[in-house]
């Protein structure tokens, strides 16, 4: 999501003219902060390799390809390098065909994992959790949505 | 079980919440015994992260014991008395590696939003908004902690639970402020905001040798505190002009370090302070840059800043001319209290980190908000409000 979309979802809980205000100001663009490609075409950005720098061996994770992605089958091309100054390996990966943002989701959400389960041997979870009642507000389901996309979104 | 929650700008409720369970392995459950309230709370409280749901449980300084542990917990085990880090860190990425704690990859469940915000996601925070990962905080009678191997301590039986307590976040975070600013014997240091984390870095560049500590603010009773308690000059920024103030006291060279502990509300008198309350109103900058800016003019030539105070977003009226024809090093970050908890827990048994001054009001849960409120309006001389969820 774009960074202007961001603070002005934001600046709308609290208050309607702020926002407009801020849009705006925002059509000065801030390039490529908040999402994957700022000026891309989308054609251009959905071909990208997203990328998480893995701390573990190159060649163990050249050795086959990690969970979840194997999910994907063959749709994926999968780069594994070593990282610079030992940082460990980057995995990357793009899809094969034309594919839209949703599965550009799947993706990112699937590297993050990826990475997760070889560096920690699990996948943080942060459902369910204690929690006070909830009244159905607007904002509230915003946020909602924002918290169930949170790990298919930002700049991978 | 009961829990403090945030239900709303300036609205925090006490309500029934169902327990927390183990969700990963590397899990602990704690019985909280302490669980106190930070500057950065207020931020959420006053709406300026916009990333709170209403029913969300706050949070994140805390002190207990451990009831359940999770198959893959190694160091930790039923029973042991525990101060828990803010962040929840992983301890094998290569940020946690480099003792980056709160920049963990993988300790953040929600990494979108701030990747959105910020261009990278740093670690989550617990009981501290969506953006940070959307975890339950520590004011309730149970806490789930992730990582426990990594961002839970054993407390020595010598250190109380109210000193212990503040090892978590205000006196890991002061230390950390003082530290990577480079504090080295001989230097002079100022710091902006006398509140837990100030006062807290205050006295870590003392203990690091630092030979002249300034700390600015306004609270009558905060400024005593760093008289008494830490040991260091206090400025009252409400009765002279700091800048002026600095130069006399430096031999008109401006101290070393400068390390800002006030965030993004700070507070300003005169055009300055309305340009930025109506700005940051209209939500045409978000945050409140004070004592930034007046960090910037004051730090001496090739010295160096460190942020400690919370930002979100954009600010208006940076000296950037200033920093960077002055040669100044600035950084940021939020705590890596894993990184400090346990030389803090060292010192705090040695009697020469003392924090319990800084609880000047403790109550049990159920007072929640009426604690929020005096903290807020630092009421009665309130500093920091301690809840004890197990009384
Ligand atoms: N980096 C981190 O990990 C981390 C951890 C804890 C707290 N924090 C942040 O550190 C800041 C301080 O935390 P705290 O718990 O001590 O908060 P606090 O609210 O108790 O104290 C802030 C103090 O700043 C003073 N102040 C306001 N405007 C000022 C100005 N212009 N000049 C000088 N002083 C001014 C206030 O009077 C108050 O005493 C907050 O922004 C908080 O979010 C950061
Ligand atoms: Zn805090
Ligand atoms: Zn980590």
């Amino acid at each position: 999501m774009p960074l202007s979309d961001i603070l002005a979802r934001a600046a709308g809980l609290a208050s309607e003219a702020g926002s407009g205000a801020l849009k705006q100001l925002q059509h000065v663009r801030l390039p490529g902060v908040g999402q994957a490609s700022a000026t891309d075409d989308p054609e251009t950005a959905a071909r990208r390799w997203r990328a998480v720098t893995v701390l573990t061996d190159p060649e163990q994770l050249q050795a086959g390809t990690p969970e979840p992605l194997t999910r994907f089958g063959d749709r994926l091309e999968i780069r594994v390098t070593p990282a610079p100054g030992e940082r460990g390996a980057e995995l990357a990966a793009r899809f094969r065909d034309r594919v839209g943002e949703d599965q550009l989701g799947e993706l990112r959400s699937a590297l993050r994992e990826a990475k997760q389960r070889i560096e920690t041997g699990e996948v943080l979870r942060n459902e369910p959790q204690p929690h006070g009642h909830r009244a159905q507000t607007p904002q509230g389901k915003v946020l909602d949505g924002m918290d169930e996309r949170a790990s298919k979104e930002g700049v991978l | 079980m009961k829990a403090a929650t945030w239900t709303g700008v300036n609205e925090v409720s006490v309500e029934e919440v169902p327990e927390p369970t183990l969700l990963n392995d590397h899990d602990v459950i704690l019985k909280v015994a302490q669980s106190v309230t930070c500057g950065s709370d207020l931020h959420l409280l006053g709406g300026y992260i916009p990333f709170m749901r209403a029913g969300d449980v706050l949070g994140h300084e805390f002190i207990g014991e451990i009831v359940e542990a999770g198959s893959a917990v190694r160091h930790r085990k039923v029973g042991d008395r525990v101060v828990g880090a803010p962040f929840a860190a992983c301890g094998n990425c290569w940020y946690c590696k480099q003792e980056e704690y709160s920049l963990c990859d993988n300790g953040n469940a929600n990494p979108g939003i701030t990747e959105g915000l910020w261009g990278q996601s740093p670690g989550g925070c617990l009981g501290y908004s969506h953006a940070m990962g959307g975890y339950a905080g520590s004011h309730a009678e149970y806490i789930r902690v992730p990582y426990a191997d990594v961002g839970t301590f054993v407390v020595p039986e010598g250190i109380s639970d109210t000193r212990a307590l503040f090892a978590s976040d205000a006196a890991s975070t002061g230390w950390m402020g003082a530290d990577l600013a480079g504090t080295k014997p001989g230097d002079v240091v100022a710091v902006w905001g006398a509140g837990g984390v100030g006062q807290m870095a205050a006295r870590a560049a003392m203990l690091l040798g630092a030979e002249q500590v300034f700390v600015v603010d306004r609270v009558p009773e905060r400024l005593q505190q760093v008289r008494e308690h830490v040991g260091a000059e206090a400025i009252d920024y409400s009765s002279t002009d700091v800048l002026a103030e600095l130069r006399e006291r430096t031999g008109g060279r401006g101290p070393d370090v400068c390390i800002e502990a006030v965030g993004m509300e700070a507070h300003s008198s005169g055009a300055a302070g309305v340009y930025d309350q109506v700005k940051q109103q209209l939500r045409l900058q978000t945050d409140r840059p004070t004592a930034l800016r007046e960090a910037v003019m004051a730090c001496r030539k090739g010295g160096s800043i460190f942020t400690l105070g919370v930002f979100a977003a954009m600010v208006d009226k940076f000296p950037l001319g200033a920093l960077m024809n002055k040669g100044i090093t600035m950084r940021g970050a939020q705590v890596h209290a894993q990184r400090y908890i346990p030389e803090l827990l060292e010192r705090m048994e040695q009697g020469e980190l003392t924090t319990e001054h800084l609880a000047t009001h403790v109550m049990p849960l159920s007072e929640a908000p009426r604690g929020y409120q005096m903290f807020k309006d630092k009421e009665d001389g309130c500093v920091r409000a301690v809840f004890t969820p197990g009384s």
